[in-house]
C-alpha cells in the first residue's frame, strides 16, 4: 500500500532498478545514474530519487514548440499513477521560467532542496531546446583552420 | 489496528458493453490485508532462487562415456607419460591416451550425475511469506515502476477490474479492457521485447525471450477470461487461489504488475488471512508480522520523542594543534621562551657590531692609493722601461751578427 515509507522504498530498490545505469567508472570512482523522469540531476541517490520520494520534481522538454514542461508529483496521490502528477507546460521566456520553478519547487516549501538542481536542469533543458538563428554554427576548431 | 480506517480500493469500471452484462455495481472493496504485510526481498528472493530449482529434470552424460577402451598405462621406461594408453595396433587410436580428463576421446571430469540434488525443500512458512510479499509489493506503484512495468497511465494500484471481465471470451476484447484500464502499454512493451535470445540458450529450447507483461489474476475457476487473454504477448494469467511466486515476483524480484478482478481481491482475505485472523485455506496461517511497526526511519528520528532526549549537537570542534618546531619557528619559541626575544635581538646587534668592527679594520688595512703615488709608481715603471730599451742596444758588440753565422 502507498504508506510504505519512501525509506524502506529507497532500501528495496536502490541497488537494482530498472532505471539504474551502472556502466560508468569502476571501483571507488563508479557512478550510478538513474533513467527516472522525475530524478532532476538523473542521480541514484535517495534524496534525488523519483520512486522513494513522496514529492517530486519533472522538468522536460515538452513534445513541440520548445516548451518546457514542469511537473511536482502529489502527495496523496501516491497510488495513481495516472494522476500522480501536477504538470504544467512553460512557454514562456527563461527569467520567467526559472522564476515559475522556484515557485513550485521552493516558494510554497514543497522541496527546498531541490530549487538548485531544479534550476540547474530547467537552464540545461532550456539550453538544449535553443535553435541558433543563423542556422548551426561551425565548430571553433574548423573556423581556426580556416583563417590560417 | 481496528477496521475503523480500513484503505478502500475502487474498482475500475469497464468499457460499457461490458459493464451491461455485470450485476454488481460496488465501485470500492476493502485492500486485503496481505497487501499491508511487510516486504522482504530478502526472502522473496531466496525462496524464488530455491523454488525455480524445481522445475528441473535429471540430465548427465553417459555413465559409460570414455570408458569404452581396454586402455592400460605403458608404465614407466618409455618416454611417454604413465596416462592409460589405448592397446593394439593397426589403427590411429592404437596408443593414444584415454580416461582422462584431459586425453581426446576421455571422460569428462567429475561426470555429471542423474542423481544430482535437483530440486529444494523450501519451508511453507517462508514459501508463503515470500508470496505473501511479493502480493505487497506488487500494490506498491514504485516497485511495480522500479521492475520495469509501464504502470504511468494506471488509475489505481492496486489495480482492480470488475468481475464482469471474468467473462470476455474474445482478445479483441481482452486487449480493449487492458486499454481502457491503462494496463495496455506494458503489454506492448512486452510484445515490442520479444526477440530471439543471444548466445547458446537459443539450441537448448529457450529460443526467444521476451519480457514480462501484466499478470491477470481472476478468481472463479473455469472463468472464460483464461483463453481471451493467454494469446497477448507478455500477458499471464493466474487464479488467486493458485498464485505463484515465479509469477508474482519473475526473477526474485519483487513488483509484477497485477491486474485482480474483484472476486479475486476479495477472496485474498481468507487465502492469507489477516494479522489477527487465520487463514481459511492455509490451517494456522497468520499474516508475519512486520519488525517495525513504522517503517518510516526519518519521521522516528525527527520526532519530538527522540529529539527531546538525544544530546545537542556539538558544535564547537577541538582540533589538535598542528606541531611546529621552536627551532625554525620564532613565534613558538617565544611562546616557549619569552626571553629568547632578547636573546634573539641582542645576538643580531652583536652580529651586526661585530661586522661593521671588521669591516673598519679591513679598510684600515686596505687604505687606497692616493693619485700622487700612483703617479710617482707610473713614473718609475716607465723609466725602468726605459733603461731596459736602451741598455739592450749592444753598439759596442759590433760582432754580434757574426756569431749568427749571417754572413755565411
Amino acid at each position: 500500500m502507498a504508506t510504505v515509507p519512501g525509506q524502506l522504498i529507497w532500501e528495496m530498490v536502490k541497488k537494482n532498478n530498472s532505471f539504474l545505469v551502472k556502466q560508468f567508472g569502476r571501483g571507488t570512482a563508479s557512478l550510478r545514474f538513474s533513467k527516472e523522469s522525475n530524478n532532476l540531476y538523473n542521480l541514484n541517490s535517495y534524496k534525488h530519487s523519483g520512486l522513494a520520494n513522496k514529492k517530486t520534481v519533472t522538468i522536460q522538454a515538452a513534445d513541440k514548440d520548445q516548451a518546457v514542461v514542469l511537473a511536482t508529483s502529489k502527495t496523496k496521490k501516491q497510488n495513481k499513477p495516472a494522476s500522480l502528477f501536477h504538470k504544467s507546460v512553460m512557454k514562456k521566456e527563461f527569467r520567467r521560467m526559472a522564476k515559475a520553478v522556484e515557485n513550485q519547487v521552493e516558494g510554497n516549501y514543497y522541496r527546498p532542496d531541490l530549487k538548485k538542481a531544479a534550476l540547474a536542469r530547467l537552464s540545461a533543458v532550456h539550453r538544449s531546446l535553443k535553435v541558433a538563428k543563423s542556422g548551426v554554427k561551425k565548430s571553433k576548431r574548423q573556423a581556426l583552420k580556416i583563417r590560417k | 489496528m481496528a477496521a475503523a480506517a480500513r484503505p478502500l480500493v475502487s474498482v475500475q469500471p469497464l468499457p460499457g458493453s461490458l459493464n451491461d452484462m455485470a450485476t454488481d455495481h460496488v465501485t470500492t472493496v476493502a485492500l486485503p490485508d496481505v497487501m499491508k504485510a511487510s516486504i522482504r526481498p530478502d526472502i522473496v528472493n531466496f525462496v524464488h532462487s530455491n523454488i525455480s530449482k524445481n522445475s528441473r529434470q535429471p540430465y548427465a552424460v553417459s555413465k559409460k562415456a570414455g570408458h569404452q577402451t581396454s586402455a592400460e598405462s605403458w608404465g614407466t621406461g618409455r618416454a611417454v607419460s604413465r596416462i592409460p594408453r589405448v592397446s593394439g595396433g593397426g589403427t590411429h587410436r592404437a596408443g593414444q591416451g584415454a580416461f582422462g580428463n584431459m586425453c581426446r576421446g576421455g571422460r569428462m571430469f567429475a561426470p555429471t550425475k542423474t542423481w544430482r540434488r535437483w530440486h529444494r525443500k523450501v519451508n511453507v512458512n517462508q514459501k508463503r511469506y515470500a508470496v505473501v510479499s511479493a502480493i505487497a509489493a506488487s500494490s506498491i506503484p514504485s516497485l511495480v515502476m522500479a521492475r520495469g512495468h509501464r504502470v504511468e497511465s494506471v488509475p489505481e494500484m492496486p489495480l482492480v477490474i470488475s468481475d464482469s471481465a471474468e467473462s470476455i471470451e474474445k482478445t479483441s476484447t481482452a486487449i480493449k479492457v487492458l486499454k481502457e484500464i491503462g494496463a495496455y502499454p506494458d503489454a506492448e512493451k512486452a510484445k515490442d521485447s520479444q526477440a530471439i535470445r543471444p548466445g547458446k540458450g537459443k539450441m537448448r529450447n529457450r529460443r526467444y525471450i521476451s519480457r514480462k507483461g501484466p499478470l491477470i489474476v481472476y478468481g472463479t475457476e473455469g472463468a472464460k477470461l483464461v483463453k481471451a487473454f493467454r494469446n497477448i504477448p507478455g500477458v499471464e494469467v493466474a487464479n488467486v487461489e493458485r498464485l505463484n511466486l515465479l509469477k508474482l515476483a519473475p526473477g526474485g524480484h519483487l513488483g509484477r504488475f497485477v491486474i485482480w478482478t474483484k472476486s479475486a481481491i476479495e477472496k485474498l482475505d481468507s487465502i492469507y488471512g489477516s494479522f489477527e485472523k487465520c487463514s481459511e485455506k492455509k490451517k494456522g496461517y497468520v499474516l508475519p508480522r512486520s519488525k517495525m511497526v513504522n517503517a518510516d526511519l526519518a519521521r522516528i528520528i525527527n520526532s519530538d520523542e527522540v529529539q527531546s532526549v538525544v544530546k545537542p549537537i556539538k558544535k564547537e570542534i577541538k582540533r589538535a594543534s598542528l606541531k611546529k618546531n621552536p627551532l625554525k619557528n620564532l613565534n613558538v619559541m617565544l611562546k616557549l621562551n619569552p626571553y629568547a626575544k632578547t636573546a634573539r635581538r641582542m645576538a643580531l646587534l652583536a652580529e651586526a657590531e661585530r661586522v661593521k668592527s671588521k669591516k673598519e679594520k679591513l679598510d684600515k688595512k686596505r687604505k687606497p692609493v692616493s693619485k700622487e703615488e700612483l703617479a710617482a709608481a707610473k713614473a718609475a715603471g716607465k723609466a725602468w722601461y726605459k733603461t731596459m730599451i736602451s741598455d739592450s742596444d749592444y753598439t759596442e758588440f759590433d760582432n754580434f751578427t757574426k756569431w749568427l753565422g749571417v754572413s755565411q
